[in-house]
């Protein structure tokens, strides 16, 4: 029981990762990042690509390091260029345009990546023994560990970074009101971009831990990508604490209704989604989501 | 805005009509339909390379007659019957194909197999293994061994040889591993094999461990994996990490050498069934392809791309033949004639590929020995090639 | 040539009924729903299973079925509409579709599982389906048009444009977008029926998220709540997700750089689009 609790947690943090993404640019934007994964993606290839040339000539946890560090900042970088481009110009569009944008960055992106870095999935070595540690009954790999401490870290991170600096004020301003926020001297554009450099940073450590245990590949993104938005929105989407909460529930509701329910593992994502509907029945704008009343 | 755009469709369409028109030059054209991009991009990537391998050596030599050069025409089909249906559409009509190295997916194949019969061009599949694909026309062939003619003889040397008599199954919901599945089922249990448990995961899962604690505390003897290398290398992990210790068996998927990418150390000695290298059997082949193909490529093949240089091949011998037959102006306009091709592959007896010693069956399957392989540090070692006569397991030596 | 250019108006038109159903219930009631693959499997499913079953029932009286069930499945998530809305019903609409899909994989016995469903019949005349696809869109076009100039279709924009004061002038707003639902269910069904009858099969890998994000795209970028401009949508990206194949040089490039030509197309489109308005 509290090892599918434990798997599932795994799981979720990744997802979280990936949802404060989708959050962030909500919450200021208003529109659905589809590109998120692709970004995120890249910033996996090129984390990747660095710890190979590396990997021989320094220690392997130092450039594991730099390479964490080299693909958070391509994908930020990534993510700033993609605003500039594809998403400012259609800023005062009616409110489903970027969508299409961002479905056309997406598809730009993937392929890219299929071109530069070749169709053939590629393995990203564990940069440590994963040697599983039992503790009782319970099974946990180092790799795990990792998984839920880098999550927890980053997330505290981002809690305090928009709750006490005052670039994290004005981004809580923007994203309540950008208008306002505006007329009180928040640069706006910069605030966009600051979403975008959180955002796709945190994702690209969620791209690289999630393929640690798996592979690189050019469509790595668009699973985790849709599962994660699911997730953002469950948790009320444009807030923080939100898409953590909905990220952990997705990932434990996945390995739970199977495991526990005793369902056929092919029904896994019926019952994720069944339970997903329901929580939104009961909590229309999702967990955390703020209730704002229709004015007549 | 909306009159530009309609403009510009108009005249996209104009010139697509132009160059439609265009006059044909002499060279004869074979296709390859699969998937290029997206998730199975490395599938369709690897076989149409083998492809354009078989093309440029026979052009090497001079192509058809010495003087018609071939051309691989190559789309991307996407994996989605709709894409295949417009490649299909193209190739025959715009690019005039003789011959189709495709589709990939049985989906897609089982798609654009009656726009072939009915535009006579000869389809031969390399990896397509749904059942009723050959039945769909008289020009529509394959030379990937059925699902079913692969997990016969592989359940009976699994039950025979290898002397396991409880098996658990693990496969994939996807049509290629589903139909392997049930039909090592249906062969197992009749040779009083049992199967203990059968379970599914889904293509692009990457975690399989609440079926291995299922499947495990039935204490089968193997457990058999039929699918794809990503999901299989999982698996493979995720027993390790869980503790399991048991014999693996697997199907052709697992001859794509990423698995040693994927897997590591953890794919050796894995059992699983393939075509056969025949290289004892006086047809070397198979080894002098792998190394060109590296050589050139810098990737090795998987067993898909044999089958797809070997179907490059025999409609080339088949176009060769045909024009050695027609006449003087026919052979000047590279005017081959489509059911004299096709008669040709129908025929083919014996033909030595480089995945095995080829015939065609009259119902257009292929009939191939199977070989069993273990990987053993990087390398796939052949167990025996075997075969099925009078409901009897063969091994086939010399 | 002219054959492929047939196919491509078969399909243009199933696509285009899809982006009708689509726009019925996204642009003219204001529900952002994204599940019209799902309801293009149950068109396409309800075909199959019954055809496969009684090879000689009438098109009409299976079109009848498939229309019914589309307006079951419509309702069936339609319902949770009362309660949600933008985003959040997107979610709602799009896991429908996750589950649908994943039953169509998984219910072997009904669905035929991964392998889906073929059908016994033989392939038609593209120029006969041709026709046949059309004349459903026009019939289609034609009835949401009369719909839109009813009563009906003003409580439907009166939902959209301020569903609380539809609410408050007594319009009941369940009611109205419960069968917006249903009829762009039922729409798209249609489009899955006359898939599986032109592909002789269904096959579950058809109807995933992908293509239910590709529709909405269509209806957006072809004006939300225009009939003719779904139409044009509809065109537009059909035509620039296969111009290589039909400027003839999808061979010659790879097939990669095709696809990012198609990325690259739909960005400056949307771009220029708005820079012009």
């Amino acid at each position: 029981m509290l090892q599918h609790l434990l798997n599932g947690l795994t799981v979720g943090s990744i997802y979280a990762l990936v949802a404060l993404g989708y959050t962030l640019v909500y919450g200021i934007l208003k529109f659905i990042n589809f590109a998120h994964g692709d970004v995120l993606m890249i910033g996996t290839y090129v984390a990747l690509m660095v710890f190979k040339g590396l990997k021989s000539f320094i220690e392997i946890p130092f450039a594991f390091g730099i390479a964490v560090l080299a693909g958070m900042l391509s994908s930020a970088l990534l993510g700033v260029v993609i605003e500039r481009l594809a998403y400012r110009p259609l800023r005062h569009a009616p409110r489903l345009a970027p969508l299409i944008s961002a479905i056309g960055v997406s598809v730009i992106l993937s392929n890219s990546a299929a071109l530069i870095f070749g169709t053939k999935s590629q393995r990203f070595d564990m940069p440590f023994n994963n040697t599983p540690i039992h503790c009782g009954s319970l099974v946990v790999t180092p790799y795990q560990g990792l998984i839920l401490i880098t999550a927890f870290v980053m997330m505290a991170l981002l809690h305090v970074f928009i709750k006490t600096t005052r670039t994290g004020k004005a981004m809580r301003a923007s994203s309540e009101n950008p208008l306002v926020a505006e007329l009180m001297g928040v640069d706006t554009d910069r605030m966009i971009r600051f979403t975008f450099i959180w955002g796709s940073a945190l994702g690209a450590i969620a791209g690289i831990l999630v393929s640690l245990d798996y592979k690189v590949y050019p469509t790595l993104g668009s699973l985790i990508g849709l599962k994660a938005f699911i997730a953002a929105v469950v948790g009320g989407i444009g807030n923080i604490s939100g898409a953590m909460l909905g990220g952990l529930l997705l990932g434990v509701l996945e390995t739970y209704g199977v495991a526990v329910l005793g369902i056929p593992v092919g029904y896994k994502d019926t019952v994720a989604f069944v339970l997903l509907i329901i929580i939104l029945l009961v909590r229309p704008s999702g967990l955390l989501g703020s209730n704002k009343r229709d004015k007549v | 805005m909306l009159k530009k755009i309609s403009l510009f469709v108009f005249i996209v369409l104009m010139v697509m009509t132009l160059v439609s028109c265009k006059k044909q030059d002499a060279t004869l054209n074979i296709g390859f339909s699969g998937p290029m991009t997206g998730d199975s991009a490395n599938y369709g990537k690897l076989m149409s390379q083998a492809v354009q391998l078989a093309i440029d050596e026979r052009n090497e030599l001079g192509g058809i007659g010495g003087q018609i050069k071939l051309r691989m025409i190559a789309e991307d089909d996407e994996g989605k019957v709709d894409k295949a249906n417009l490649v299909i559409e193209k190739l025959a009509n715009v690019d005039h194909i003789v011959g189709l190295v495709g589709a990939v997916f049985s989906s897609c194949s089982l798609a654009i197999a009656p726009k072939c019969e009915q535009a006579q061009i000869v389809m031969i599949s390399p990896s397509s293994t749904h059942k009723l694909l050959t039945s769909l026309g008289k020009y529509i062939f394959r030379n990937v061994l059925s699902d079913e003619s692969q997990a016969k003889v592989f359940a009976k040397y699994v039950k025979d040889k290898l002397g396991y008599s409880k098996v658990a199954i693990l496969n994939l919901k996807n049509d290629y591993s589903q139909g392997l599945a049930d039909d090592f089922k249906t062969q197992f249990e009749s040779d009083g094999g049992k199967i203990i448990g059968m379970e599914s995961g889904l293509q692009g899962d990457k975690d399989f461990k609440t079926q291995l604690t299922k499947l495990w505390a039935k204490q089968p003897d193997a457990i058999f994996i039929p699918g794809y290398v990503n999901e299989m290398a999982q698996i493979l992990q995720q027993a390790k990490d869980m503790g399991i210790k048991t014999h693996w068996l697997a199907a052709d998927g697992f001859s794509n050498p990423e698995i040693f990418d994927l897997a590591g150390d953890l794919a050796n000695g894995v059992i699983f069934s393939n075509s056969p290298d025949e290289s004892s059997l006086g047809n070397a082949k198979k080894k002098d392809f792998e190394t060109k193909y590296l050589s050139r490529f810098k990737q090795k093949p998987d067993s898909f791309s044999l089958n797809s240089y070997d179907a490059a091949n025999i409609l080339m011998d088949a176009m060769q033949f045909v024009y050695n037959e027609a006449s003087p102006e026919d052979q000047k306009s590279a005017n081959l004639n489509p059911a004299k091709i096709r008669n040709y592959v129908a025929d083919l007896q014996d033909y030595p590929g480089v995945s095995g010693k080829i015939t065609f069956l009259p119902n257009r399957d292929v009939q191939k020995n199977v070989g069993i392989f273990m990987a053993d540090h990087k390398e796939f070692v052949q167990q025996g090639i075997y075969l099925i006569k009078d409901g009897q397991l063969l091994e086939v030596v010399e | 040539m002219s054959s492929f250019i047939l196919l491509l108006g078969i399909y243009f038109g199933i696509y285009a009924l899809l982006a009708l159903g689509q726009n019925l219930i996204t642009g003219k009631t204001g529900l952002l729903s994204l599940c019209q693959a799902a309801f293009m499997a149950i068109g396409a499913y309800t075909t199959a299973i019954l055809l496969s079953r009684h090879p000689h029932l009438s098109f009409v009286y299976v079109g009848v079925w498939v229309i019914l069930s589309g307006a079951i499945f419509g309702l069936l998530i339609g319902i949770p509409t009362l309660r949600l809305k933008g985003d959040y019903l997107a979610i709602a609409s799009l896991g429908f579709g996750e589950i649908v899909k994943n039953v169509l994989l998984n219910a072997d016995t009904l669905t035929g599982g991964p392998m889906g469903i073929s059908l016994p019949i033989k392939s038609f005349d593209k120029g006969l389906f041709l026709g046949m696809v059309w004349l459903v869109v026009c019939l289609v076009l034609l009835g949401l048009i009369q719909l839109q100039r009813s009563h009906w279709g003003r409580g439907l924009e009166a939902i959209r444009e301020d569903e609380l004061a539809a609410q408050s002038v007594g319009l009941n707003t369940p009611l109205y977008k419960g069968a917006a639902f249903m009829i762009g269910a039922a729409i798209s069904a249609m489009a899955g029926m006359l898939w599986a009858l032109y592909h002789g099969s269904a096959i579950p890998q058809t109807f995933d998220s992908t293509l239910s994000i590709m529709v909405l795209c269509m209806v957006v970028l072809g004006g939300l709540g225009n009939y003719y401009g779904s139409l044009f949508g509809t065109m537009v990206i059909v035509v620039i997700s296969e111009l290589p194949r039909l400027l003839g040089f999808s061979a010659i490039i790879p097939a990669a750089v095709n696809q990012i030509l198609f990325g690259i197309i739909l960005v400056s489109l949307v771009i220029l689009r708005q820079k012009k308005s």
